[in-house]
């Protein structure tokens, strides 16, 4: 493991991410599971987003052509 | 061949730096990073995230066993997080969850998370620091975390809560937006957030705590894979759906304009000849709002810089720019009457806008409806308007709204008492001024207005 000490990670902001991860984990579980309600009860907004899911797809990583590589 | 001519921007990571040689921008991978690099190559990580046009493209061009450079494709105008519109800053924010999710997945991690990694590029924010990436070390904690809040989330609450401006503070904070200050100035109820008072305002508090306890050893730290998942999925799920109130306004700009349709279509047809005329590949529109004029041009243009002061403008042009994938089209917040500057460590980290608009010197530069504003709002004599333009570009189409037109009659009844030291403004001395830094090519009158468009070759 190469640790590059450039800058300063924050010895609080290290040791909070338990706390946030918390917090989010139930927020998250929550969200999940009012959109599963919403969705069986037919109540569930469409996405008109213009940002994406945060996965990458795998179609976008795997068949690309090469025309717009190394240029 | 060991590189030297480091770029002065690179320095804070040990692990290569930025050199350009003969004009062309190249990065020295020092042996500290062999390692991660070889995985990262190896293990296609770097083809992944290129082929799904979130990391830029770059080819291997030389490796030793003391150096290795890479080239990566060459940005053709840089531009940085002061100079972003509020969704334009989001979208930098979730590149770079994104990233993260799909880094860790794959047994990496982000190292850091500044939003100068980040530029705007062919229609879409793409990470262009190719040696972010270190090794997951299993239940260690993101150790960028506290910098993408200072760099991202903290700037966008702000832009939220406090004015799209905020967003101007990264100028300031070249390395993030202090915690404890983006803590001190959302409004109270983010506080009753239990998302925003963990992220913000606890993560402050904790920062003042730990910040005496130093040891010279940073404590160590556990926290699972499963969990900072958590807080990347948190965080791109919250900062998607951060809005605006006033993104309604989007758009309205044209119809509260004095001019008659026919008068629109007119300029539009002009400048598309004049474009054309000069076969013209990149231009640069100064006040070019959501960017209407500059995709009324049917010359096909290579790139086109747009930019503005009104950022729900240049909001609303880079959601065209998305929705309809754009990829020539480059929108950015600008101020004529105040310029990013140089910034950084001896001045040299980030590049004022002049130093990077005269070396990207479009072929045209459009001034449309702006000269009424930096003259009677700024006060900005002609000359000095005209020495401005004549620094970047070869040629400059410019619209003069003459005295009467109602937008100067506005500007002008603004002034007052002061209104008679405004007399100077008149197309005489426009021209006059003009012709001290260039030489007329064409002027039209434009019918039934009181405009007059002007295309002008630099001395």
């Amino acid at each position: 493991m190469t640790h590059f000490l450039y800058f300063d990670p924050g010895l609080g902001a290290m040791i909070i991410q338990a706390i946030v991860a918390a917090v989010a984990g139930v927020l998250l579980f929550s969200k999940n599971l009012l959109y599963k309600i919403k969705l069986f009860l037919g109540i569930s907004k469409p996405n008109d987003d213009v940002f994406d899911d945060i996965d990458v797809k795998d179609s976008d990583i795997e068949s690309k052509s090469t025309s717009d590589k190394q240029q | 061949m060991i590189s030297n001519n480091r770029h002065p921007s690179s320095f804070r990571d040990p692990s290569g730096f930025i050199f350009v040689d003969q004009g062309i921008v190249k990065r020295s991978i020092s042996p500290l990073y062999f390692k991660p690099y070889k995985a990262l190559k190896s293990s296609s990580f770097f083809k992944k995230l290129q082929n799904a046009g979130l990391l830029i493209l770059h080819e291997e061009l030389f490796a030793s066993s003391e150096e290795i450079i890479i080239q990566p494709e060459q940005i053709s105008f840089m531009n940085y997080p002061y100079e972003w519109s509020f969704n334009q800053y989001k979208e930098a924010a979730l590149l770079t969850l994104k990233i993260q999710k799909f880094a860790l997945e794959n047994g990496f991690s982000l190292k850091d998370a500044s939003a100068f990694n980040v530029t705007f590029y062919k229609g879409k924010m793409v990470f262009i620091d190719t040696l972010s990436f270190d090794f997951y070390k299993e239940n260690s904690p993101w150790r960028a975390y506290k910098q993408f809040i200072s760099h991202f989330f903290g700037p966008l609450l702000l832009a939220k809560y406090n004015g799209l401006e905020s967003l101007k503070l990264m100028n300031s904070f070249i390395d993030g937006v202090p915690i404890k200050m983006v803590s001190s100035m959302l409004p109270l109820k983010t506080k009753l957030n239990p998302f925003l008072y963990s992220n913000i305002h606890l993560l402050a508090k904790f920062e003042e705590k730990h910040n005496e306890d130093y040891k010279g050893v940073s404590k160590e730290s556990t926290l699972s894979k499963k969990a900072q998942l958590n807080i990347i999925k948190g965080l791109y799920d919250f900062i998607k759906k951060m809005s605006l109130k006033t993104s309604s306004e989007w758009g309205n700009y044209y119809e509260k304009t004095n001019y008659a349709n026919d008068a629109f279509d007119q300029k539009a047809t002009i400048i598309d000849g004049w474009i054309k005329q000069l076969e013209a590949k990149t231009v640069i529109d100064v006040g070019g709002n959501d960017g209407t004029f500059v995709r009324k041009i049917k010359h096909e243009l290579h790139e086109a810089l747009v930019c503005d002061i009104d950022y729900n403008a240049v909001d609303a042009n880079h959601n065209y720019v998305k929705t309809h994938k754009e990829t020539y089209m480059l929108p950015f917040v600008f101020d004529v009457l105040n310029p990013s500057a140089n910034i950084g460590f001896n001045n040299k980290e980030r590049d004022s806008f002049l130093k990077r608009i005269k070396a990207y010197a479009p072929d045209v530069t459009m001034a449309l409806a702006v000269i009424h504003h930096t003259t009677l709002s700024g006060n900005i004599p002609f000359e000095m308007s005209a020495e401005f333009f004549s620094t970047f570009s070869k040629h400059l189409i410019i619209e003069f709204p003459k005295r009467n037109d109602s937008w100067v009659q506005r500007l002008l009844n603004t002034k007052g008492e002061f209104k008679t030291h405004f007399d100077f403004y008149n197309i005489d001395n426009f021209e006059s001024s003009y012709s001290k830094y260039f030489s007329l090519v064409e002027k039209v009158a434009i019918d039934n207005s009181e405009r007059v468009m002007y295309i002008y070759k630099s001395l």
